[in-house]
């Protein structure tokens, strides 16, 4: 597709008629080789999405199995270990071979192309970040034929050291994070260093789609938090199997040093899931609402203040554990100030959406059930950030009700924005938009059923990770409700696979811009070509787009439905 | 500004009709991106330490180790010297490189084969003390701190050793120039790094 020869009619200008660049026409590698040789950023973004997505629905049927199992009382579908692993690949799927790898996928994919840059800056350390991501995930999932995991996501110390769990799946837990670690933080390097310095002629830092300032936190917060989580893993790995004392109390160690080390990672880990997934919903709802985004820098900045706070805020995920009130005190008030920065966001997106001409395509449908869950999700987060209330709610349902929703309602309703919104770019044909707003709305109440009676539950002191419960308030009622959600949620989820796998074939082609979008990834063909841009314009403004349509419709003012300007096309100035 | 928008800035100098592939990239920054992407590589690393450092705090501070453990003693001379070698292998790479700057190809060899020669020296003397400190790692936390930190450190060494290897084996096979030295400037600022970090952990284990 990219070497075809683009010899089309010019756009009708004021200007003297263009000369037409062709590009040189090579044959085009096809086949399996082509992907698993590739550099090309392109086809890593898509690889990313592939395969994460394939792990996102492992982790959906392992988190089915558990609602079946929890659906009705002292049920006997799984055994207790059993339970125990599905919960913890659950987990640990979803956040390290989903969430976050999943976002870097789309920043492959997108971030190049909205700054005009023809690959990312490291095209091999690219294909090596993804092939890591890969052996990661077979080596964890490697573990199911021998002795999955059983430690949770975040494999406290001591149970995850030798003494408690001597079986080879914390071990391949160990060398995931390490494999997924080294990955993404090669990945974030990569992405700051190709933000930095290829950003297109024009687009300073105030230009900069807000899309590419959230990867670019994302990227900083990587490479802050990444490391520490490598290190504790390391020490555990010492710990395991060489005899080491680092969380053993008996010989001087402490077992504490694994939650300090585990969180300063896994706070900020929770801004890299949720910072780019606001950066998706920032872009699709100008676009979307035809109006420009509220408040640029406000966005911009609240990103930089949430990462920034999002590094202090690490111990109110330990308020159980043995800690001085003053230490308390300091990470419930770091805590309660990141609702500021969100707020200014959520306000900032409201704001957008005020007034405009709202078009109700999907991405705008999960963009908006974003902000509603999102919303959510962040006020009991602020409940859970008071430490007394923490203690009372600390493991129960509540949590796992509050993660939900920040992390489904919010990271995963923003990634099927994104979806929906780049699919056309990314593979030319259109999802369809009835089928799509059936998934949103299947999503949307399956979602809400599962998780919205997962609060009361863990107000009646429903514990967390725990395979069985008694039949006792009403828990038995909460739970069904819940497991019947769950799989509303799952049929949801799979009437966007169906829409995907039918529309590469049956949807309508989607030419250059079907949105009428305002970032620079619009520019090109859909597909790209594999050089992406022939031409890059200079950037004016923060919706490239926008000034490159006014631009043409000042200059054929008889056509009305002008055509898009495509990138082969060049004035001579 | 008019017609400009959808316009090539670069291909004004270009001869259109032969023109293939795509137009050079634009650079945003002054900083290169190897250079950047070693800098932020660094910073990962300094927080890979800021880990091992935090057990040592655990341990030492926060368990109230005895340090060191009781019965065992720290070759604190020893390693003073050593450290002065890791040090002076610092200067020898800038020695080196401002010879390469200049275009100085017997200063730039003498220079990048004496840091190697030191950071080798190093690592013998460190292998060394762990052949008769006296203690291992399991014995007690003392110990699982000391190896830890001074092993990753240690582990440092042997990477930016590779580095300085192939580094030096390239200068004798005539690479590098006043012009292009970015490969001995971009592991250079490595090696400085490991050295620095030396200083933090030789500070904390044997001084303080």
């Amino acid at each position: 597709m990219a070497a075809v020869d683009t010899t089309r009619p010019a756009t009708r200008t004021a200007q003297p008629l263009p000369q037409i660049l062709a590009r040189s026409v090579e044959r085009v590698p096809t086949g399996w080789t082509s992907w698993v040789t590739t550099t090309d950023h392109k086809k890593i973004g898509i690889m990313y999405l592939v395969l994460t997505f394939a792990f996102f629905l492992l982790g959906g049927v392992e988190a089915l199995l558990m609602r079946v199992q929890l659906a009705v009382p002292e049920n006997s579908f799984l055994d207790p270990s059993t339970y125990n692993a599905l919960f913890t690949m659950h987990g640990t799927t979803m956040v390290f071979l989903f969430v976050v790898p999943i976002l870097a996928g789309f920043g492959n994919y997108v971030v190049p192309l909205m700054i005009g840059a023809r690959d990312m800056a490291f095209p091999k350390l690219n294909a090596l970040s993804f092939w890591l991501l890969a052996a990661g995930g077979l080596v964890f999932y490697a573990s199911l034929f021998f002795n999955p995991v059983e430690v949770g996501w975040f494999a406290y110390a001591p149970l995850s050291t030798g003494a408690y769990s001597p079986s080879g799946g914390v071990d391949a837990w160990i060398f995931l994070i390490h494999l997924t670690g080294i990955s993404s933080l090669v990945g974030a390097i990569n992405f700051y260093a190709t933000i930095t310095n290829m950003r297109a002629p024009g687009m300073g830092w105030g230009r900069l789609p807000l899309f590419v300032w959230t990867i670019l936190v994302y990227s900083i917060l990587l490479i802050l938090a990444l490391p520490v989580l490598a290190g504790a893993a390391t020490l555990l790995l010492t710990d395991r199997h060489f005899g080491t004392a680092f969380f053993d109390p008996s010989q001087g160690g402490d077992a504490l040093l694994w939650q300090h080390l585990f969180w300063f990672f896994g706070h900020p880990e929770v801004y890299i899931m949720v910072l780019p997934a606001f950066g998706i919903i920032s872009e699709v709802l100008p676009v979307f609402a035809r109006k420009p985004i509220f408040g640029y820098k406000a966005i911009a900045a609240a990103t930089v203040v949430i990462a920034f706070l999002g590094l202090l805020v690490w111990a109110h995920h330990m308020f159980a554990t043995p800690s001085p009130d003053v230490v308390l005190a300091f990470f419930m008030i770091s805590s309660f100030l990141i609702s500021v920065p969100t707020g200014v966001k959520i306000f900032n997106w409201v704001a957008t959406l005020w007034r405009g001409t709202i078009e109700f395509k999907t991405p705008l449908l999960f963009g908006v059930g974003f902000i509603s869950l999102f919303l959510v999700g962040g006020i009991t987060g602020v409940f859970l950030a008071v430490f007394p209330v923490n203690w009372q709610l600390t493991d129960t349902y509540f949590v796992v009700a509050h993660f939900h929703y920040v992390l489904v309602g919010g990271s995963v309703f923003a990634i099927f924005a994104g979806i929906y919104y780049w699919f056309p770019k990314i593979t030319g044909r259109m999802l369809s938009e009835s089928i799509g707003r059936w998934s949103f709305a299947i999503m949307y109440v399956g979602f809400t059923v599962t998780f919205l009676v997962q609060h009361s539950a863990g107000m009646e002191g429903m514990p967390r990770r725990v395979y069985e419960y008694p039949d006792v308030g009403n828990l038995a009622l909460w739970n069904m409700i819940s497991t019947i959600g769950s799989f509303m949620l799952g049929i949801g989820v799979l009437v966007t696979v169906w829409n995907v796998t039918r529309s590469l074939k049956k949807g309508a082609h989607a030419g250059p811009d079907p949105w009428k979008a305002n970032t620079l990834e619009w520019f090109t063909e859909s597909p790209p070509p594999a050089n992406n841009f022939d031409t890059v314009p200079r950037i004016r403004s923060v919706e490239p787009m926008k000034d490159i349509r006014r631009q043409v419709e000042r200059q054929s003012p008889v056509e009305a439905p002008r055509p898009q300007p495509a990138p082969e096309h060049t004035v001579t100035a | 500004m008019e017609a400009a928008g959808a316009l090539a800035h670069d291909h004004d100098h270009d001869d259109a009709g032969h023109h293939h592939g795509p137009p050079p990239a634009n650079r945003s920054s002054r900083v290169d991106p190897q250079m950047l992407g070693m800098l932020l590589f660094i910073i990962s690393e300094v927080m890979v330490f800021g880990a091992f450092f935090t057990a040592y705090f655990f341990i030492r501070v926060v368990q109230g180790a005895e340090w060191p453990a009781a019965g065992t003693e720290l070759p604190v001379a020893i390693a003073g010297v050593n450290t002065a070698i890791l040090l002076s292998s610092s200067l020898t790479l800038h020695w080196a490189l401002v010879s390469i700057k200049n275009e100085d190809r017997n200063g730039f060899r003498a220079g990048i084969l004496l840091t190697t020669l030191l950071g080798a020296t190093f690592l013998f003397v460190q292998i060394n003390e762990y052949v008769h400190v006296g203690f291992a790692p399991q014995d007690h936390a003392q110990g699982t701190i000391f190896y830890g930190l001074t092993g990753l450190h240690g582990a440092h060494v042997a990477i930016g050793l590779l580095l300085l290897l192939s580094v030096t084996i390239r200068a004798f096979r005539g690479h590098y120039s006043a012009k292009e030295h970015a490969g001995v400037e971009i592991p250079g600022i490595y090696w400085h790094f490991v050295d620095v970090m030396w200083i933090v952990v030789y500070a904390t284990i044997y001084i303080l």
